[in-house]
């Protein structure tokens, strides 16, 4: 088969519209109000966040709704230098899993509030274990980014 | 399992980029297993075959496209999603079932067509959550190199000499996408993606069309004088939240379990001759020793630095160079399964193995920081 | 053929617009439905297979992972079927096959959609190819309607007799829905209403055509052995069918359809059936559209070729015919494309297990299920039955 070729650029496009359902829409309501709500199932007894339709390990509905604390450890965490598809801040940003307290899964968020610009100090201060606490936006959509980041207490 | 199914013949497209016309690529590799086998388009019984909405050129429907490029005119043929061992393992469920002798199975990915591989994983994410804070494949293996990492030990080194070895592995492949040779300092030195993972250990956007014909055991004995026998099977998924997840003790497990109980095996590290994994991320080969029982929880390290995994090792991982080599996202658990049975069948080339390969394994993985495993195991 | 394989539950959603759950709340919704009417729990399921439309239509990819936890896969193997709107009865395939081979017992199978969440059209333009057929072809209405017309030539049908039997299909088929509590149109239609609907594509007005709908549907299958121990009453898969034609619309011919004859055929030889209109009960055909639906009734064999409207203005494949078609409604009132082939497996399951309540057709024993695919490009075909 011959070597020289051309290629097509071909974009695709498609617009949505989701249906958010009444738990992510009770959800994004506490967001606002610089809540984060969790859900308990009253099977197993855990506690997770964002709050859920049902229990993944149960199968059942969770019940109590619980406003969960804003403080937690990091569980584990990446400092993004790159620009991507995506992306939920312009880099540098820290994505991280932390362990808000009293929670009983890990909460996909971002860490920052101090210099980004050198991973050597990043990782100095950012840890396994590092305590954080949510820092709120200013302005609020109902929306994951309401929270800004996570900042090391 | 009940009668046995053979893998009787391998066709392989090289990774690099190809200004050939897909339909035209897809007809190729069929063509050549009927060639090699003898056995017309019209005498096999089913075709099923792997691709991907979302990493085929822009068009949905996936299976409609290739059909009949690929052999299935007026069949009753099928097709998997996104894992192409799931396909392999469908036409496997074909034979067995008692209604067919023979089965294709084709998968296909043109990722020179393909945007970026993470603008794709990133709409794995739901959209209210995860999507939001920009999750994709490589955000989530970062997450998950940290924590292996904090947790065991492991070092930067090496999860670094994972892509020295199969880059290594990769050069005396001809189907490999990446053939240059990279040292330790390369991938040290190479730019961070997303701390702790760099450039190099990061697998590419490569092309992949592959053809395997299976059949019943009286056809395969016919088919081949040296038919390479399925031997067990199985996949295994995991929850979906990454919050909710055990990063470092996840399905690997039990899909592995699964498959070595069917195959009788008990003491992989033994009795597996060569190992090809699906590794997109240098350090999940490490993570998947431990998975796969080639080595204790957080030895995966260990194992790499004893030199056990080499091509002249006590259980060679990745002779084909892996994932790191050549990733052609759908198709790569089936290029992993064709360089197993190349090697049991002594039809390696340059990289066969100076040893004796009865029995190997091939493992699949996809979704965040594998959230889905598939293995399988075969031999003679 | 392997091992008898049995369907021993079937659970669906409220289809329709569904904008009051979450995609995943859909799904769980079906299997809990399934589970209940099968009395089994997700432990005891060996496999999930799952499978939907194109990533495209709802802008989730891979939704095996994001549905995981609702159809209760962790920690199970898994198989991910998809061939475009012929999905649901390649679901029902895959389990099948699974069961047959011996490598699983009981096999949990899920179909789903929420195409108000997305442009179904837009999705459906981009199974074509940038090349060439994207230019001429968009969207589905288009490739029926000239399939349609196609046949009429062929066959000499006036234009209005074909205009009378496929309004027949509409009125009988929206009243049919008013007993379906899943259905989502629910619309008692005159034959006037639907001759003189907005035209679409010609010849297919707005009543001709299915909907968007949100929906998910789940289907348990388990070998002879499970089945018996677990199922007072179960229906049995007594044949399988499916084909598929050249990727191009123009290669091959939709009238004496070789992928629709034969993916029926296949089924029947299985199944021992000779004289399907005699032999069959009831058939859940995939009619998204009531002139393909007329052409389908001689591709499968129900009639000769050219007769289908004859047949239908005399009320043969009505409820109270001799062999009624999609007496829930079918496609043309209620299409969550992912599960809306796994829907008709689920009613023909339904019938002959005498469980499909004010839509039942009495004394139902063997019921013919099937979808379609593609550009005109797939079809697929099951016999359910009550006898093992």
């Amino acid at each position: 088969m011959a070597k020289h070729f051309r290629t097509l650029r071909h974009d695709v496009w498609l617009p949505y519209r989701i249906a958010v359902g009444p738990t992510f829409n009770r959800f994004y309501e506490g967001l606002k109000v610089e809540k984060i709500w969790g859900n308990k199932c009253p099977q197993c007894g855990k506690v997770l966040v964002p709050a859920r339709t049902f229990c993944p390990g149960c199968f059942v509905d969770m019940g109590d709704w619980i406003e969960v604390s804003q403080e937690g450890e990091v569980v584990t965490w990446t400092l993004a230098n790159d620009r991507f598809y995506g992306m939920p801040v312009d880099p540098p940003f820290i994505g991280a899993l932390i362990r808000l307290d009293g929670t009983d899964c890990d909460f996909l968020h971002l860490v920052g509030g101090f210099d980004l610009t050198h991973v050597d100090s990043v990782r100095s201060k950012i840890t396994k274990g590092t305590r954080v606490k949510a820092v709120w936006s200013d302005q609020k959509k109902g929306h994951l980014m309401d929270i800004k980041y996570f900042q090391p207490v | 399992m009940a009668g046995r199914v053979g893998i009787v013949e391998v066709a392989q497209l090289p990774g690099v980029e190809s200004g050939d016309y897909f339909l035209d690529q897809v007809y190729l590799v069929c063509k050549e297993i009927f060639d090699k086998t003898g056995v017309s388009r019209e005498e096999v019984g089913t075709v099923v075959s792997a691709s991907s909405d979302v990493f085929h050129s822009g068009m949905s429907c996936a299976n409609a496209y290739y059909w009949d490029s690929g052999a299935a005119l007026l069949k009753n043929g099928s097709r998997q999603d996104a894992e192409s061992l799931l396909a392999f393992f469908y036409g496997v469920m074909r034979i067995l079932s008692g209604n067919y002798e023979t089965a294709l199975v084709l998968a296909v990915c043109k990722g020179s067509e393909n945007p970026e591989t993470d603008m794709i994983t990133h709409f794995f994410t739901d959209p209210f959550y995860q999507r939001q804070i920009g999750l994709n494949e490589t955000f989530a293996a970062a997450l998950q190199m940290r924590a292996y990492m904090d947790q065991y030990h492991v070092t930067e080194e090496q999860c670094a000499k994972v892509v020295v070895k199969n880059r290594k592995n990769g050069l005396k492949n001809p189907y490999a996408h990446l053939r240059r040779k990279v040292e330790l300092e390369d991938v040290m030195s190479s730019r961070t993606i997303m701390d702790p993972l760099r450039e190099l250990e990061c697998a590419p956007k490569s092309d992949g069309i592959i053809a395997m014909l299976l059949a019943s055991e009286k056809k395969a004995k016919k088919l081949t004088k040296k038919p390479v026998w399925v031997r067990g099977f199985s996949s295994s998924m995991d929850t979906f939240n990454l919050g909710d997840r055990n990063l470092l003790n996840g399905q690997l497990k039990t899909a592995a379990k699964k498959a070595y109980a069917m195959a009788g095996i008990t003491d992989p590290r033994k009795e597996i001759d060569v190992a090809e994994v699906t590794e997109p991320y240098a350090f999940q080969e490490l993570l998947w020793y431990e998975g796969l029982g080639f080595c204790g929880p957080g030895e995966g390290g260990k194992l790499i630095d004893s030199g056990a995994t080499e091509i002249d090792g006590e259980i060679p991982v990745n002779p084909s160079g892996g994932v790191l080599s050549m990733n052609p996202y759908v198709s790569r658990g089936l290029y992993r399964l064709a360089e197993v049975v190349l090697q049991i069948k002594g039809q390696a080339g340059e990289r066969q193995l100076q040893r004796r390969v009865k029995t190997g394994l091939a493992h699949g993985t996809h979704g965040f920081a594998g959230q889905f495993h598939a293995v399988a195991v075969v031999g003679r | 053929m392997g091992r008898a394989v049995a369907v021993i539950g079937t659970g669906q959603t409220k289809h329709g617009s569904r904008f009051d759950v979450t995609y995943p709340d859909l799904v769980r919704e079906a299997v809990m439905a399934c589970f209940k009417d099968a009395g089994i729990t997700p432990d005891d399921v060996d496999g999930v297979v799952s499978g939907t439309m194109p990533s495209m239509m709802e802008g989730v990819a891979l939704t095996h992972f994001y549905f995981a936890d609702a159809m209760r896969s962790v920690g199970k193997p898994i198989m991910k079927t998809e061939t475009c709107g012929s999905t649901g009865v390649s679901l029902a395939l895959t389990g099948y096959y699974w069961v047959a081979s011996g490598l699983a017992d009981i096999v949990l199978i899920v179909g789903s959609e929420k195409m108000h969440e997305g442009d179904s059209q837009a999705t459906m333009t981009t199974v074509l190819e940038p090349f060439y057929q994207r230019h001429f072809l968009s969207g589905a209405p288009g490739v029926f309607s000239m399939q349609s017309q196609m046949w009429t030539a062929r066959y000499g049908i006036p234009e209005d007799k074909v205009r009378d039997a496929a309004a027949k299909v509409s009125v009988d088929h929206h009243r049919d829905a008013l007993d379906n509590p899943y259905a989502h149109i629910k619309v008692a239609l005159s034959m006037d209403d639907v001759k003189n609907a907005k035209v679409i594509t010609y010849p297919c007005r707005l009543y001709d055509i299915c909907p968007n709908s949100d929906g998910a549907c789940a289907v348990l299958f388990a070998s002879e052995e499970k089945a018996k121990k677990i199922c007072p009453n179960p229906a049995w898969i007594k044949g399988v069918g499916y084909r598929g034609d050249e990727y191009w619309f123009g290669d091959s011919d939709k009238v004496v359809w070789q992928c629709a004859i034969q993916a029926a055929k296949e089924a029947y030889k299985t199944a021992g059936i000779k004289n399907p209109r005699k032999e069959l009960d009831v058939a859940e055909v995939y009619n998204p559209f009531t002139f393909q639906e007329l052409l389908y009734y001689e591709c499968f064999g129900f009639c000769d070729f050219g007769e289908a409207c004859d047949y239908t203005l005399k009320g043969t494949f009505a409820k109270g015919g001799e062999l009624p078609c999609d007496p829930s409604g079918g496609v043309l009132c209620t299409n969550p494309i992912g599960a809306t082939g796994l829907i008709r497996v689920a009613e023909a399951s339904m019938q002959v297990t005498g469980k499909a309540g004010d839509r039942q057709i009495g004394g139902a024993k063997l019921a013919f299920a099937h979808a379609m695919g593609g550009v005109d490009q797939f079809n697929g075909v099951m016999i359910i039955g009550s006898e093992r």
